[in-house]
């Protein structure tokens, strides 16, 4: 594989990005992830993203394409440590518990499902405005408890809330519209 | 979209759908939702709400958002063995993945910084609403437990409640954390029996009544024997009567008012209304259901008679339609829509 740093004479194909460089990122990606099937399950669908999106103003040398593959696989290996790290803390919760109290395998499900979910939303929030809608949601505190864990007003947590509540909301908005355009487009 | 006068309007089939709910709407749906369940609305809040909800369609629309996140998203994540736990955990993993994303920008964020916080958090000891998830007893919605404790005597802790209970050698103490419980002690026991809120103790001399934390105060129902109120800031003492009902805060405790006997039914499973408002009726009905329940503001003063169903939440308000003539859908299955029937209501089931 000889990556030289030219510039491409034209726009590569995905053929000669994928020649050039999967195995260089897969290589990158096991370093990362300590894991030759994960690497190598990444690196296919990384390609296959770009595939389906092209970056919008291709690539004018290798490079660029490195650096483009290199940020696009780091966000993949981010939602990827968010996911086990997300299953691990249900476990965890889990087994803190004594076996009986258990939730059945529909729930557990459902309940991870949530998980995944609100982990996605959370995402781009301040620490403190996800604290204070985990503290205000999920724990059932009250905005002066919260307010007071935090160091911050009462008014500040109802304005955190407000803000992750907002943000939800237009997840769900903007899911709910593309399911709807897709069942009527079915 | 015009704005409409009637809960009826809203339908998550509408043609609007698609267009969506405005900007400006979604922002106050999240407003009012972080004010709703920051403990500081009151009951004008609560009516400024139902009113900007009435208000138009746009707004029922932005609000079905804040039921679908809150069912489909927070509701599982509460219902859960221990969300205190699960929710400092997810918060760690947003830690974690923020200072990935914030390396991976090329900011150099110091990793770790966000956790300052929250490791204050979990070591301070649980206060308020937090604690009923960690006390000795507690109901969830739509849970009546009945519990007979070491002593003898016999509690019942109303939906969404919870206490903790401590027997020792020379005192019985139950601490209320949430809710409502309803006292019956056991005959024949020298200890003293206390039950503890943030506004004062109440000292049981004999008896089987009810206590209630209200967002300021306390309410006590005596049903048999007596209870004396020693309130938390002043140190006043009062003794309450069989047959009668007070309120308190730290430093005062309202005259007492004849008891109403209803107010022990929800202990067998039954919602008694003598001339209640169909919202007082509403909001108790809330406390046994999951979802929301909406109810057109042009009703809500509806005189009901009846007893109803604390556990069947759908039964009791197919009997309450019945007899107040109301129609009742479900619009989304967790959000329970209460309206009128018809456009005029006759004069005899409205006053």
């Amino acid at each position: 594989m000889s990556a030289a740093p030219l510039p491409y004479a034209s726009p590569p194909s995905v053929d000669t990005l994928y020649a050039e460089h999967h195995s260089w990122l897969r290589t990158w990606l096991q370093r990362r992830l300590g894991n030759a099937a994960d690497a190598a399950d990444m690196a296919h669908e990384a390609f296959l993203r770009l595939i389906m999106k092209p970056a919008p103003r291709g690539f004018h040398s290798p490079l660029e394409a490195r650096a483009y593959l290199r940020s696009m696989a780091q966000g993949m290996c981010i939602n990827l440590w968010r996911r086990r790290e997300i299953e691990q803390a249900w476990l965890d919760t889990l087994s803190a518990q004594p076996q009986d109290v258990a939730p059945s395998a529909e729930r557990q499900a459902i309940v991870l499902e949530a998980l995944h979910e609100i982990a996605t939303l959370l995402q781009g929030l301040s620490a403190k405005a996800a604290q204070a809608f985990l503290m205000s949601t999920i724990c059932g505190m009250t905005a002066s408890e919260v307010g007071s864990e935090l160091g911050v007003s009462s008014r500040m947590v109802r304005k955190y809330v407000a803000q992750a509540m907002l943000r939800c909301m237009q997840a769900h908005a903007a899911q709910t519209t593309a399911e709807l355009r897709t069942s009527r487009a079915a | 979209m015009p704005a409409t006068s009637s809960i009826d309007s809203v339908q998550p089939d509408s043609r609007h759908e698609e267009d969506g709910p405005s900007h400006e709407a979604m922002e106050q749906a999240a407003h009012w939702y972080a004010l709703l369940i920051s403990g500081e609305a009151d009951a004008t809040d609560r009516a400024r709400w139902q009113t900007w909800l009435a208000a138009n369609a746009q707004h029922r629309h932005a609000w079905t958002y804040v039921e679908a996140v809150s069912q489909r998203v927070l509701a599982p994540l509460q219902d859960t063995p221990d969300p205190t736990l699960l929710a400092s955990k997810v918060h760690d993993v947003h830690t974690r993945e923020r200072s990935r994303r914030r390396v991976l920008a090329g900011l150099g964020a110091v990793a770790g910084l966000g956790l300052i916080g929250w490791t204050g958090w979990t070591r301070t000891p649980i206060v308020g609403v937090l604690a009923a998830w960690t006390a000795d007893y507690r109901s969830g919605i739509g849970d009546i437990r009945e519990i007979k404790l070491a002593d003898g005597s016999r509690i019942w802790l109303n939906a969404g409640s919870a206490l903790n209970a401590d027997m020792s050698a020379n005192l019985r103490k139950l601490t209320l954390i949430a809710g409502e419980v309803l006292v019956s002690t056991a005959h024949g026991d020298a200890r003293p029996f206390i039950v503890g809120t943030p506004q004062g103790q109440l000292r049981a001399l004999g008896t089987r009544f009810t206590v209630r934390r209200e967002p300021e105060q306390t309410f006590l129902a005596v049903y048999e024997g007596a209870v004396e109120i020693r309130t938390a800031a002043s140190d006043t003492t009062t003794v309450i009567a069989a047959g009668k009902q007070t309120r308190f805060s730290p430093d005062r405790i309202a005259d007492a008012t004849e008891a109403d006997p209803a107010r022990e039914a929800w202990s067998r499973g039954d919602l008694v209304a003598w001339d209640l408002s169909l919202a007082a009726v509403v909001q108790e009905l809330n406390r046994y259901y999951t979802g929301h329940i909406a109810l057109d503001p042009a009703v809500a003063q509806r005189r009901v008679f009846g007893t109803f169903p604390l556990r069947d939440v759908d039964g009791a308000l197919a009997m309450l339609a019945d007899v107040a003539s109301l129609q009742v859908r479900k619009p989304l299955p967790w959000w329970i829509s209460i309206s009128s029937r018809d456009a005029t209501p006759s004069p005899a089931q409205s006053r």
